[in-house]
């Protein structure tokens, strides 16, 4: 998912496997980038407790408390079937967690995989897999959707499976990037005059310097997997109603946009702090791998 | 130079090939008989047998490929399921809708974006340049079709001064046109530029700390002329190229910004035809948006040459 290439350049760091650190992870963003941490928080927090906080039902329509503004009884305000916003809202959090688990399982998983093989071993093997990442990495996302969709029909799962597929160059790009970077440092080559296998050596020599690289390229293709949900749901090749999702709560909002502006602002809000926070995440965990801070 | 380009060409036709093979068997293999689908719930089993053997759909997969690709390459891909139009009049109506919305809106993205970027380099250490940088990092966060949304509310339903969608064609007057298209681009561009910026941003600070900068300085040159005369052409390049990749973002964005607007385009054609399952007109869309994309990314390559007249020595 080139679609965040200038984010993913930067999480190659200067120097890889830097040990050992200066100050442990948490505190390090306590101090250097609160928001990163406050908005990365929040939304874990909505995503596993969304469910039980919610103050209200999120599919039970009640049509007489139809596009309510803000009230005591719903903080902000109610669908055009009388739905508590807010906890639709918790709910499409859940579904953006969804969303983003699945893109970084496909794309982490076969990415690293198919990096750490190409850059670790090198030879043929290294070229065909950086022209087919070339070739596939920027390839329109909406596209990919639009074929599987048509292929197996709208769901969240084929709607993210097609996100997760634009997602593998990125982690490919990247850990191929790192492998051949520490392929021929001391240690690697100290690990195969003890005799380690070519594949031995990938799993565990190379494989933990990648770790920081790849949580900022999840971070930002996070980012981006919430991104496409959206955009997916709004376009009807997503989550299906009645779930809750901030798409599809943006479909529904389009239609009532001069009679109830709220419903589209607050959701959109909502979705773009998730958004947000995962990139100042990615930036911040790039920050702290790289080490030239500010 | 030549082998390079030849190269690139032939990269660019493994890809329409890997492209056009998809498009095929993501829909061959999908679910249904188009015989049935296309005769109706009323048609006895005999009819669509006689249709599947009229539409070749009984002969092996690689074979009805074959045929599909020559019908492809002369132009004909087929009638569409639910309109039962011609796809290629279907996709020649639509493009021009699409062009128009992807060229303004990448025009407007590169003019501000490229400038801004620059200038950001340059001054980074003034005080406004770090709020800047958290604007640039909101707007790439940003879902581009809430944007849209937001633009309607404000231009559309608040002020009443532009429409909240539907496309005027250029036939009806250039002027009525361009109105009908100054939030969708506006939209599309918001989306596109912020990644942009921040491209600009640090390809130009690497091109900064360059000795040729510091030569400049030398001679005296203000600070303006060193940026765009002397900067600016050096990264080119790179920008083009993040516009290649870019150009994904570009038409999947298109894609979504058609269908808030109600625009007619290549898009809002494709959409309709998942959730119709009209297989013929998604694959000529597929086709279309992959061709589109590979040729202009090859484009891109071989202009390099052009730009950088570093390249062409090469």
């Amino acid at each position: 998912m080139s679609e965040n290439a200038p984010a993913a350049d930067a999480a190659m760091p200067g120097s890889v496997a830097r040990q050992p650190r200066r100050a442990s992870l948490l505190r390090f963003l306590m101090r250097r980038h609160p928001l990163a941490l406050g908005l990365v928080t929040l939304f874990l927090i909505a995503a596993i407790f969304g469910p039980w906080i919610a103050p209200h039902s999120m599919t039970d329509t009640d049509l007489g408390a139809a596009l309510q503004g803000s009230s005591a009884e719903h903080l902000l305000g109610t669908d055009p079937l009388g739905r508590d916003v807010l906890s639709r809202l918790l709910g499409s959090t859940v579904v953006a967690a969804e969303a983003f688990l699945i893109v970084v399982l496909i794309g982490g998983i076969f990415g690293t995989l198919l990096g750490l093989l190409a850059g670790g071993l090198g030879g043929i093997l290294d070229l065909v897999v950086s022209r087919v990442t070339e070739v596939v990495q920027g390839f329109p996302t909406v596209l990919v959707a639009i074929v599987i969709v048509a292929l197996l029909g709208p769901s969240l799962v084929n709607a993210m499976v097609a996100v997760g597929i634009a997602a593998i160059p990125d982690f490919a790009r990247v850990s191929r990037g790192v492998a051949i970077q520490l392929r021929d440092r001391e240690f690697v080559q100290a690990a195969r005059g003890l005799g380690a296998s070519e594949l031995r050596i990938l799993r565990t020599e190379i494989l933990p310097g990648m770790i920081g690289p790849l949580v900022v390229v999840a971070s930002f293709d996070g980012a981006q997997a919430v991104m496409w949900e959206a955009a997916l749901s709004f376009l009807g090749l997503g989550i299906q109603p009645p779930a809750p999702s901030f798409g599809s709560m943006l479909r529904e909002a389009q239609q009532y946009l001069s009679i109830q502006p709220q419903l589209a602002i607050v959701t959109g809000v909502a979705v773009t702090a998730v958004i947000l926070g995962l990139n100042l995440f990615g930036d911040a965990i790039s920050d702290y791998f790289d080490g030239d801070g500010r | 130079m030549l082998v390079y380009v030849a190269g690139r060409m032939a990269g660019a036709a493994l890809t329409l090939l890997c492209v056009s093979a998809l498009a095929f068997f993501a829909t061959a293999l999908a679910p249904g008989n188009p015989a049935a689908v296309l005769l109706g719930t009323m048609a006895t089993p005999e009819r669509v047998e006689a249709v599947t053997r009229q539409l070749g759909l009984d002969r092996p997969l690689p074979t009805r490929f074959v045929i599909w690709l020559g019908e492809t390459v002369q132009g004909n891909l087929g009638v569409s399921n639910l309109s039962h139009k011609p796809v290629t009049g279907l996709l020649m109506d639509a493009l021009p809708v699409t062009l128009e919305l992807a060229g303004l809106s990448l025009l407007l993205a590169v003019l501000v974006a490229v400038p801004t970027g620059l200038i950001l380099a340059q001054k980074r250490d003034r005080w406004w340049s770090k709020p800047a940088m958290a604007v640039i990092t909101l707007g790439i966060s940003v879902p581009g079709f809430w944007v849209g949304l937001m633009l309607i509310v404000l231009f559309a339903v608040t002020w009443r001064i532009l429409p909240s969608g539907g496309y005027v064609p250029v036939s009806r007057g250039l002027g009525l046109n361009l109105r009908s298209m100054i939030l969708p681009t506006l939209s599309l561009a918001i989306y596109l530029a912020p990644a942009l910026i921040r491209f600009v941003r640090v390809t130009a600070q690497s091109v900064l700390k360059e000795p040729f900068v510091d030569t400049a300085r030398a001679k005296g040159l203000g600070n303006f002329r060193i940026l765009f005369r002397h900067v600016a052409p050096n990264t080119w390049i790179n920008t083009m190229t993040f516009v290649g990749l870019q150009l994904g973002v570009l038409i999947s964005g298109a894609i979504v910004i058609e269908v808030i607007f109600s625009l007619p385009g290549i898009g809002r054609l494709g959409l309709n035809a998942v959730l119709n399952r009209d297989y013929p007109v998604v694959q000529g869309v597929v086709l279309v948006a992959a061709v589109g994309y590979v040729f202009v990314n090859l484009a891109i390559d071989l202009a390099y040459g052009l730009v950088d007249p570093r390249v062409r020595t090469r």
